[in-house]
């Protein structure tokens, strides 16, 4: 009940502006702001999978190494790495895509400026300069951000969100949100272990909060350790 | 305030106006929106973006409320319309 003007049913939930002139009717609504988001990614990711393709995104704060792992992919990948292409989400420059690209990757560079995350509608666009015949796996490197990136799906089929160890083991409690739709936990960094206080366990337990079966592993880019299950994971073939 | 909140704010106009239309008023006075606490929004951000992302819209001035729930939701669950 309304306790300026006394309106409404007492007990009713009752929103509190009134044009006392006209009654305000109340407009049951319960849409999802993100369905435009989810529609687009859905068509995406069916466009994609009649054509064969599996679209893997990367998701991790700055500098998580997301595109050491990449790199540390398509190596092992060998000539495999002409059938993967990449969308390369950042803030400014062309700097991860030029490093994909010497890898002997197909990429597609989206400059986002100040948006701090892709989304469907970004990918598709970024898809009309990628020329995907041949290609059996797209990678889609979100914007560097843990937040931002979790509620918009960009037609990726599985979702890999990285930490590295020198972020500190508590970062999936502090931002939950990422982890609650991620298919793959991937700690980063391992080989930096030894110089940080990065609990595993701590990390993951703060992971499987948000999402209580989440698969993980923990893999070093620069050492290679660990690269094999992820290509496990990927349902990847070494060279 | 920023693009990611401004652009969710757009989301919720849209939507909102959409209802609107469907509803035959005029105009917007008051939404609420669930805000679950995985989806990855800020509440505050959201709120402090809405006034101006709704100014010279059917919802200019309408009050907004943001109801915190468990999960991941981000949803409009309903206005107040005349
Ligand atoms: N020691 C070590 N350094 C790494 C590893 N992986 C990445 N790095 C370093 O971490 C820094 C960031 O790596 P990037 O691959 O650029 O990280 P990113 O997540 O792609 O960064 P943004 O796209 O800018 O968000 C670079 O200096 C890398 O050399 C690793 O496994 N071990
Ligand atoms: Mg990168
Ligand atoms: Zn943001």
């Amino acid at each position: 009940m309304c306790g300026t003007c006394g309106c409404g049913q007492p007990g009713e939930p009752r929103l509190h502006h009134h044009d006392h002139e006209v009654e305000a009717r109340r407009v049951v609504v319960e849409r999802s702001l993100l369905e435009d988001n989810d529609r687009r990614s859905e068509a995406l990711k069916k466009r994609l999978a009649a054509r064969g393709i599996e679209a893997v995104g990367l998701v991790g704060g700055p500098g998580a190494g997301k595109t050491a792992l990449l790199e540390a992919t398509f190596a092992a990948l060998g000539p495999a790495v002409a059938g993967q292409a990449v969308v390369e989400g950042d803030c400014a420059t062309d700097h991860d895509a030029r490093r994909v690209e010497a890898c002997g990757a197909r990429v597609a560079q989206v400059v986002t400026g100040s948006l701090c995350h892709l989304d469907a509608h970004l990918v598709e666009h970024a898809l009309e300069d990628l020329d995907l015949d041949g290609v059996e796996r797209l990678w889609i490197e979100n914007v560097g951000n843990l937040v931002c990136p979790a509620p918009f799906a960009c037609g990726e089929t599985r979702r890999a969100v990285l930490v590295s160890v020198t972020e500190g083991d508590d970062k999936p409690e502090k931002y939950p949100a990422v982890f609650a739709d991620a298919d793959l936990l991937v700690v980063s960094k391992l080989d930096l272990l030894p110089h940080v206080d990065f609990d595993l366990e701590r990390c993951l337990a703060g992971a499987r909060r948000a999402r209580p079966d989440l698969p993980a592993l923990a893999l070093s880019a620069r050492t290679g350790e660990g690269i094999d299950a992820w290509l496990a994971w990927l349902g990847a073939e070494r060279s | 305030m920023t693009v990611h909140e401004t652009k969710l704010c757009l989301s919720l106009l849209a939507l909102a106006s959409e209802h609107l239309e469907r509803s035959g008023g005029s105009r917007i006075v008051a939404l609420r929106v669930r805000v679950g606490e995985l989806s990855g929004v800020v509440p505050e951000a959201l709120a402090s973006a809405f006034p101006i992302c709704a100014e010279r819209t059917a919802a200019a001035g309408a009050e907004l409320t943001l109801e915190p729930v468990p999960g991941r939701e981000l949803e409009l669950q309903e206005m107040e319309v005349i």
